[in-house]
């Protein structure tokens, strides 16, 4: 874990999203995703000579060089510090620069899981968008599986061609620019899973079978936000021979974590009386200053009510807290063998949860359906008929 | 003993369904068997007849089957197409509901079902018989009576769908019938605890697991048996019944290692094999029992090995023990900015060893998770969410691994000024009263007291913990978004 457990001798791989380095130490050119805070996350590479600044401080890349990844990093300055973390899917989905709309962490998990994503697997997405969602599936499927990425906006398309490319990812996935639509993938017999997030997913529908390969099952997602767009996928799925059609929702909580004081009624009461005992004993004292500074009687009575500085308070809160004096110093009559009563009490403290006032109440429907083999590989029945008939 | 127990590991093609793997069986009534398939066997589903295992064994999964004649031949069933439902103008208005309605009699219907296990009759045939009987069938909505036949069909056909056992559906399998195995770990749980982890082909994952390997397998089928997993476990043996339902291959099978809690360090009177017996001296059931106990032997010590180089990728703990005392003594064999989460079934029993995290120096950004899941039936015209859902799946707590080394820059300006100034006067009094040890010591726990703004935030590390770990925990960050929220929250 430190410098020492370096191996020798490691064959030079490049740092990429779909895996961790050997060493785990951070490399000249190397991307770091520097964390400020939850809210405030950056990703930089790393190039001797450059400087990062925040209004945290100061920071050379230089002195990150060397450093072990998850290393607290102070400022040149001495104001402030990060920490330095390995770039991760999750991590990107972050920091990514949004093009568009992108998936977050949960229908990015469950649509890996119930499509089985796992490594060898090829799959096709479409559209590209900002690339969240391909870094998940590209370092699920590596190292010997592929991902064939459909985006019809040019722009976008180029923009996570480089971003792959930077990201080490370029084996592993296929970006095209192409209007899946009107032109479908041009794909065939090539892929196990298909990502539909497309405006009409249903138009997409009949190609993406094309696509799968045919002598073997095959899971294909929709990702549509509304309603109406799911009615008219369930007609062209099934008109094209899905089957065992599911839709989900999934949403994920974020809780807040507090601790909190509880006191009970007694120790609230016990605090109360504290305080009531000490203003009575600090009567004479006050008054007898109070006496010295020349001040009249009824400037006295003011501070004897209030224990902040002598300020004219109104009437009425002068009387609501005599009353409640009142009553408290009945009851401290009827408590005189309860000792001393504390002023400070330490309550019992408890550890709470809340869900944020704000959150996520839909993301999209997530559709899911499979197709079953169109080519049928023989029986063992029927492989066992076939060798007796020869 | 050491190893995972497996009946038999198979290594067929992962498309096809094989002799001698699990398999599911999903039938009409949407229940699931588990079997194990045999070859020229004869697998009952109960009133859904029964069919030979040949006649499935080799096809491609994905395929739904139907028994048709009275010697239990099977042929791929094609599900009808979903078909737009046409609006009539019936309602239930003049529909009494009791059984009068349905003019056949409890035995009629009961011999109408024996023959159709017969095979005399075919689950189509009988549906038909019974909504010709049904004197209300025509004045129901055509919903209703869409539902009507979608309802008798999952009784009387005779169909039957293998499934491959996946992770989700091997998770959904157990979550529905016996969710307290795998403690209550639902498919979007864990799947949201597959992405945290960052699991993928070649990590290295140290898990503590007691939903009795669903974990396991979950990260085991994402690593394709590159690299490994190592599971601690107590008791006598792992109980990672789970992975057998899984049809790995060898590869993956051997890519999960485990340990127990009682050998990680190596006892006092631990001896070898070769310490305990004379090899040479050995012949017949001794010599077995010998190499027995080597290979044993070997695959503790293997296992140790794994563990002591500290170098995971992720650290889960799903287990019934308290789960910060499983992480005091693990974190140290996590390498720097990785995920260590912790799976609980019981959101409260995580919010202790969440604050217990965020004190931890050793630990960054604790964040704690749960998951909302919700179905819907889709038909067209007929789409809804389903009128039960899932309750409970379980929580999530995860967190980063950080290395931390104390930094100046932890201190605000006026901290800084102050350290100066104490440091000056410790300078001045040692050269006083030359007591060295003690001036620096002061000047520790000050500074300890004036960088934590609460108590919370000075934690001792208790005996064990990465030796790089300083038992100041220099909370710059966490301190300043509390104070953003704080302000926040004056502001509006």
């Amino acid at each position: 874990m430190s410098e020492s457990s370096i191996e020798k001798n490691v064959p030079v791989v490049k740092q990429s999203f779909a895996r961790y380095k050997a060493h785990n130490i951070i490399e000249e050119g190397d991307l770091v995703v520097v964390y400020l805070s939850k809210e405030n996350m950056v990703i930089i590479r790393v190039q001797d000579g450059e400087y990062f600044n925040c209004k945290f401080g100061t920071y050379k890349h230089a002195d990150m060089i060397g450093l072990e990844y998850g290393t607290k990093l102070g400022s040149s300055t001495g104001r402030g510090f990060l920490y330095l973390l390995y770039p991760t899917p999750e991590l990107w989905t972050l920091v990514l620069p949004h093009r568009t709309q992108i998936l977050y962490i949960a229908d990015i998990s469950f649509v890996m899981n119930f499509l089985n994503l796992r490594p060898g697997m090829s799959m096709i997405e479409s559209g590209t968008g900002s690339g969240s969602f391909s870094h998940s599936i590209a370092r699920t499927l590596a190292p010997t599986g592929h991902l064939y990425t459909f985006e019809y906006h040019q722009e976008r398309a180029n923009a996570a061609t480089k971003e792959f490319a930077q990201h080490e990812l370029s084996d592993l996935i296929t970006v095209e620019c192409r209007d899946v639509c009107k032109d479908g993938f041009g794909l065939e017999n090539m892929v196990d899973a298909v990502f539909l997030d497309l405006p009409a997913p249903w138009e997409a529908v009949a190609s993406a079978k094309k696509a799968f390969k045919q002598d073997k099952i095959g899971k294909i997602c929709t990702f549509s936000p509304c309603i109406e767009q799911i009615s008219r996928t369930v007609t062209s799925l099934s008109e094209n021979g899905f089957v065992d059609i599911q839709m989900y929702e999934c949403l994920i909580r974020f809780n807040e974590i507090r601790v909190i004081p509880m006191w009970t009624i007694d120790e609230a009461m016990e605090k109360q009386r504290a305080i009531e005992k000490k203003r009575k004993r600090a009567v004479p004292r006050e008054v007898s200053s109070k006496i010295k500074s020349a001040r009249t009687e009824v400037s006295v009575d003011d501070s004897n009510t209030s224990s902040t500085v002598a300020t004219p308070t109104s009437t009425a809160g002068l009387d609501s807290e005599e009353s409640t004096s009142a009553t408290m110093s009945l009851s401290t009559t009827e408590a005189d063998v309860v000792p001393e009563p504390r002023e400070r009490i330490d309550p019992q403290n408890i550890t709470v949860t809340k869900l944020p006032m704000e959150q996520r109440g839909h993301t999209s429907y997530l559709m899911f359906a499979t197709l079953p083999p169109a080519l049928q590989r023989p029986s063992l029945a029927e492989q066992k008929a076939n060798q007796g008939g020869n | 003993m050491e190893s995972v127990q497996h009946d038999q590991p198979v290594s067929g093609n992962p498309d096809t369904i094989n002799a001698g793997e699990h398999v599911f069986i999903k039938m009409p009534s949407d229940n699931v068997k588990c079997i194990v398939l045999k070859p020229n066997s004869n697998v009952s589903l109960g009133k859904f007849g029964t069919f030979k295992a040949n006649d499935i064994i080799g096809r491609a999964w994905g395929n739904t089957y139907e028994i048709y004649d009275k010697d239990n031949k099977t042929r791929i069933y094609h599900l009808d197409e979903i078909n737009e439902v046409e609006e009539t103008k019936n309602n239930n208005r003049e529909i009494i509901d009791d059984s009068s309605a349905q003019k056949l009699t409890l035995e009629d219907i009961r011999a109408l079902k024996n023959e159709g296990l017969k095979g005399e009759l075919t689950g189509e045939e009988i549906v038909n018989k019974l909504k010709e009987s049904h004197s209300a069938f025509d004045k129901k909505t055509a919903y209703s009576q869409a539902k009507y036949l979608q309802k008798k069909g999952k009784k009387f056909h005779k169909i039957f769908t293998p499934i491959k056992p996946t992770t989700y559906f091997v998770n959904e399998y157990f979550y529905t019938k016996n969710p307290v195995k795998i403690r209550d770990i639902r498919m979007d749980t864990l799947s949201q605890l597959l992405s945290y982890s960052n699991v993928h082909s070649g990590c290295k994952i140290l898990v503590v697991d007691d939903t009795q390997g669903m974990i396991v397998s979950a990260l085991a089928e994402r690593m394709g048996g590159q690299g490994t997993i190592l599971g601690l476990y107590d008791g006598d043996n792992p109980h990672y019944d789970v992975v057998k339902y899984m049809n790995f291959n060898q590869e993956i099978l051997d890519s999960i290692k485990v340990l127990s809690w009682l050998r990680i360090h190596r006892p006092a009177d631990e001896k070898t094999p070769d310490e305990l017996q004379d090899v040479t001296q050995l012949s017949g059931k001794d010599l077995e029992g010998y190499h027995r106990r080597v290979k044993a032997y070997k695959i503790v010590e293997e296992s140790r090995q794994i563990l002591f180089e500290s170098n995971f990728d992720a650290l889960i703990v799903a287990s019934q023990y308290k789960p910060e005392s499983i992480l005091e003594k693990l974190l140290q064999y996590v390498r720097g900015s990785r995920p260590v989460i912790v799976y609980h079934p019981h959101k409260e029993a995580l919010l202790e060893t969440s604050t217990w995290m965020r004190r931890c120096p050793d630990l960054l950004a604790p964040q704690l998770t749960e998951s909302w899941l919700r179905k819907s039936q889709v038909l067209p015209g007929r789409t809804h969410p389903e009128m039960s859902t899932w309750g409970s799946g379980g929580s999530l707590l995860s967190a980063t691994k950080i290395i931390n080394k104390p930094v100046q820059a932890a201190l605000t300006k006026r901290e800084r000024l102050a350290q100066e100034k104490r440091n000056a006067e410790a300078k001045k009094l040692k050269r006083t009263h030359g007591e060295t040890e003690k001036a620096e010591t002061v000047v520790i726990t000050e500074l300890i007291t004036t960088t934590t703004t609460t108590t919370t935030t000075v934690s001792t590390q208790d005996s064990v913990g990465p030796p790089s770990a300083v038992p100041v925990v220099l909370e710059g960050d966490k301190e300043t978004e509390d104070e953003r929220l704080v302000k926040r929250v004056k502001q509006e």
